[in-house]
């Protein structure tokens, strides 16, 4: 095991390196300057010059990646040209909100996903089964913006049954003392229970704009590789001995079936770490999308940097959990042995 | 299998043809086999329709008409107007021609580039597989949006450069898809067959590996053509690449959301299931023939 | 007493005129070891699956009974097996594709004993460590904790052979059950299940493709070529007086080179007449009709028109 988490950690050291010079260069090719959005339109060329100094912009490049490295490795992603705050700290601020959208989300789409992928799996080319292939290719074309437009439409604008597209709460509500950075369970730590209802009611439209489009992916996968256990040979020797369809369909089919489904979580969980920029948007979301889209608007290098890092890490800290969750569900998976559906 | 009738034993001279079963398994209509492709092929000729000839028959998508503006949906404005008056329908149809070509030259350009990379990857293998294998690690680490996002900012505002940045967003996916293709391709023994015919390593990789791989390329293609679509119109909802005033989809899903404060649902909604049922039409196609992953 | 007998049974494609049984019938006396022989896609399998009610989807039973000690299994409502626990078991070709490979075998084993008898989950594990050693494997105890990617396949095919035997069954099923086995594991298997036919006094239907098999294991044995009966005796009427020409081709095929044609046809399910009939050196018009089972001995039937023509006098083949 400690092989294994050194192996990982050195490839992730790689993979991490690589994604710091690649966005690094890449920013520095941007259009634009940096410093005439941090003084304002009307700033003297004294001033730019200043700015471009204090930042560091007039260093030649490589002197500025030698020292944007040795920032980072000790925590310190530079400072945001656009809100002169530190990078690493606006993140850490961001980053609960985009992770707990994301985390129910993701949460919804499996608990509706993988019922229906088993339903649609165990009424093969039935009724049952047609609806939930549409239904899948209907969340795999959704466009979040759409939806969430329309979700805002019925469910604030005509019914009011949801408060409206605001952020995490309402304006004048004050959040719960930061304890995870999830609302909801930061309130329900407080034992304010009104708090974490009113927390509830504004994730709902987010993440069910979101939930819905996760959970095509879900569902094609989990029939399908439903599908491939419920035809294997194991099957037909448990239904030979006896065993009722039901055991057969939830002990000896989803178990099977949990590996690639494990995958495609992963996957989905990853997509969403970086927080979804349109969703963040309309919903008026504070997470790390909409701050790396500001930043992205304003040519807020460092910012954009920071976030693209942050992103790469979390996404490799994932792909590890979800290795071990591999071997945990099926013994004949090592650690590092990943199966790709 | 025609009978061999020289090498025959005894008995054999005249062969005995036995009666078989009139007509056997037929062969069932492609609508009964694939219902779901066959409605994705529908909706698609309906739009490939719209986007070809239905710039001749209605407004002008750009010019303004504040006297009517914000009509709801009637016979003379079939989506209503928006707030500068302009008939949503007629900008819809506009935009059918733009997201539809972009979204299906994207799927090409990108599965012509990926496939390319990726046999080269597969067949040859090596430290150059391993060097394009973490450089897609590296790539695929984001959030194809976010890419896309990102190349648009650097190469400026404009409709080929969201083509190109989308396109470039696409390409890892196809690179892995045919590189695995060609893995297990390279083993087989026509590949064998093509070099002892005394074909160069680049003709067997190009012109016998390649087109065999070719097949789940081709599915995803369909899909990514759909994804394309609903890429650039995020990109272009958030204000990015294609800007107003053209006639694109997520531009006037963009530019229609503020009036649903008000009410006026139709300037942002009907362009966005535009958009979506484009997309379906696309991924129907897909699914049907065999597109598993997400 | 035939402990178990198959009649009439006629298996096919959904929406589809063919069958890939036609007519078959065979039967299993108690304590005997009966075989079922023919080439791939000769039905063999198909016949198994019927009688274990385990049919996959797009295949329909049209006719045929089923029975164990003269109790019809066949539903004629739906023409599907219902099977009662301790009928039949059966066992399978590949033993470690056809265990579950996220549950330890023990486990597998003890979940029969919980299903047939109702047991508590230590008591079934117990009684599944007993029959782990009652199927001559070493260190049971170790070996129920073990998932099956961790054991050799003549191990799993002990582990298969001891779920099947925890049903109690009255006929065993064992469907090709050396041939993904090295040799010599192939010989402890078949020890093994004379052992228990002894034992137990269960029939076995024992399907294969090797003659070798058979003729080492077999009391009687039923001839199957494209879901027809071809012919049936005992042994010794198979293996030394074999009367239809698809069974001498078969026998032939071992020992000797045989007409590259017949090799290979394949087995053409859409013929309306005898299935052999476009590979048979000595087929005529009259093939174009299915052949009736007629006797050529005590307890040894073939089916083939030429049997009539011999008893006309007009000359044996």
């Amino acid at each position: 095991m400690w092989r294994y988490l050194g192996r990982r950690l050195l490839v992730s050291v790689v993979t991490v390196a690589g994604i710091v010079v690649v966005v690094f260069f890449i920013m520095r090719v941007l259009p634009g300057d940096a410093a005439a959005v941090r003084a304002g339109p009307y700033a003297s060329e004294e001033k730019l010059e200043q700015i471009r100094d204090q930042f560091g912009l007039n260093d030649p490049v490589p002197v500025q990646f030698v020292n944007y490295v040795r920032d980072a490795v000790g925590g310190d992603l530079g400072t945001s040209i656009r809100t002169g705050g530190e990078v690493t700290e606006e993140l850490l601020i961001r980053l609960p909100a985009s992770l707990e959208l994301a985390f129910y989300a993701v949460l919804l789409a499996v608990l509706a996903g993988v019922p229906v992928g088993v339903a649609a799996a165990a009424r093969r080319d039935t009724w049952t089964d047609r609806v939930a292939r549409v239904v899948a290719v209907l969340g795999s074309s959704m466009a979040f913006f759409w939806l969430g437009l329309i979700l805002t439409f019925v469910f604030f604008f005509k019914l009011g049954w949801f408060p409206g597209p605001v952020g995490r709460l309402g304006i004048v509500t004050q959040p719960p003392e930061t304890v995870t950075g999830f609302f909801t369970v930061d309130a329900a730590l407080a034992r304010d229970w009104a708090l974490m209802w009113e927390a509830f009611t504004y994730l709902a439209l987010p993440a069910v704009t979101v939930g819905f489009v996760l959970s095509a992916p879900i569902i094609k996968i989990v029939r399908s590789s439903m599908i491939e256990t419920l035809d294997s040979e194991y099957v037909r020797t448990a239904r030979a001995v006896g065993v009722s369809r039901r055991q057969v369909l939830f002990r000896d089919g989803f178990r099977n079936a949990l590996v690639p489904v494990t995958t495609a979580i992963g996957i989905i969980f990853g997509y969403m770490l970086g927080g979804n920029i349109i969703v963040e948007l309309i919903f008026a979301w504070p997470g790390v999308g909409r701050y790396a889209y500001e930043a992205l608007r304003v040519n807020d290098l460092e910012a954009l940097q920071g976030f693209v890092i942050v992103v790469g890490l979390l996404y490799i800290v994932l792909n590890v959990v979800i290795d071990f969750v591999y071997s945990w569900i099926d013994p004949r998976i090592k650690l590092g042995q990943k199966v790709v559906a | 299998m025609n009978p061999a009738s020289g090498k025959l034993g005894a008995g054999g001279a005249n062969r005995f043809v036995p009666p078989r079963i009139d007509g056997g398994a037929k062969v069932l209509p492609l609508a009964s086999r694939k219902p779901l492709a066959v409605v994705g092929m529908v909706i698609l000729s309906v739009y490939v329709l719209l986007a070809a000839v239905g710039p001749f028959f209605v407004a002008d998508p750009v010019a303004t008409d504040p006297a009517n503006a914000l009509l709801p949906p009637s016979l003379d404005h079939l989506m209503g107007t928006d707030n500068f008056g302009r008939d949503v329908f007629a900008r819809a149809v506009h935009s059918a021609r733009l997201d539809l070509t972009l979204g299906v030259v994207i799927a090409i350009c990108a599965m012509v580039i990926g496939s390319a990379i990726g046999v080269v990857a597969g067949y040859w293998g090596g430290a150059i597989d391993e060097a394009l294998m973490r450089l897609t690690d590296i790539v695929l680490a984001f959030p194809g949006f976010v890419l896309a996002l990102i190349l648009v900012a650097v190469l400026g505002n404009s409709t080929v450069n969201v083509g190109i940045a989308v396109t470039a967003a696409f390409v890892p996916y196809f690179i892995r898809l045919t590189r695995a293709q060609a893995l297990s391709e390279r083993e087989l023994e026509y590949v064998d067959g093509a070099k002892l015919a005394g074909n160069r390593s680049g003709r067997v990789a190009f012109f016998h590996v390649l087109p065999n791989s070719l097949q789940p390329s081709l599915v995803t293609a369909t899909l990514v053509a759909g994804w394309a679509i609903l890429t650039v119109s995020g990109l272009a909802f958030l204000g990015v690449g294609i800007k107003p005033p053209t006639a694109e989809w997520g531009v006037m899903v963009s530019e229609g959301a503020r009036d649903i404060d008000s009410g006026q649902w139709w300037t942002s909604l009907f362009p966005g299931g535009m958009i979506v049922l484009a997309a379906m039409a696309f991924h129907f196609i897909g699914d049907e023939f065999g597109g598993r992953e997400a | 007493m035939n402990l178990l007998e198959v009649d009439g049974l006629t298996v096919g494609v959904e929406r589809s005129p063919t069958s890939i049984l036609a007519n078959v019938a065979f039967s299993v006396p108690e304590g005997r070891i009966v075989g079922l022989v023919g080439e791939s896609g000769s039905g063999k399998t198909m016949a198994a699956l019927t009688m274990m009610g385990l049919l996959p989807d797009g295949i329909e039973v049209r006719s045929g009974s089923v029975r164990i000690d003269g109790r019809q299994l066949m539903d004629p409502e739906t023409m599907t097996v219902e099977r009662r626990a301790g009928d039949m078991a059966m066992i399978f070709q590949h033993p470690q594709a056809a265990l579950n490979p996220t549950m330890r075998v023990g486990r597998q084993i003890a979940r029969v004993f919980s299903l047939q008898q109702g047991c508590g989950r230590d008591e079934a594990m117990s009684l599944a460590i007993e029959m782990l050693g009652r199927v001559g494997i070493p260190g049971a105890g170790r070996v129920a904790r073990a998932y099956p990617h961790q054991l050799s396949g003549g191990m799993c095919q002990r582990v298969m052979i001891a779920m099947a035997l925890a049903c109690r069954p009255r006929i065993l099923i064992a469907d090709e059950p050396t041939t993904a086995l090295d040799v010599t594991i192939q010989a402890q298997i078949f020890d093994l299940i004379r052992d228990l036919v002894e034992e137990t006094g269960a029939g076995v239907l024992f399907i294969t493709h090797d003659l070798a098999a058979v003729a080492e294991m077999c009391d009687t044995v039923t001839v199957l070529f494209g879901g027809q009966v071809m012919e049936e005796g005992s042994r010794d009427d198979i293996f030394r007086r074999p009367r239809n020409p698809y069974t001498t081709y078969l026998l032939d095929s071992v020992q000797k080179e045989v007409d590259p044609h017949v090799i290979e046809a394949g087995v053409d399910f859409e013929l309306v007449g005898c299935r052999f009939g476009h590979r048979c050196r000595y087929a005529w018009e009259e093939c174009g009709r299915v052949p009736d089972l007629v006797s050529v001995g005590a307890g040894h039937r073939s089916a083939c028109f030429l049997h009539a023509m011999e008893e006309n006098g007009a000359g044996a083949p």
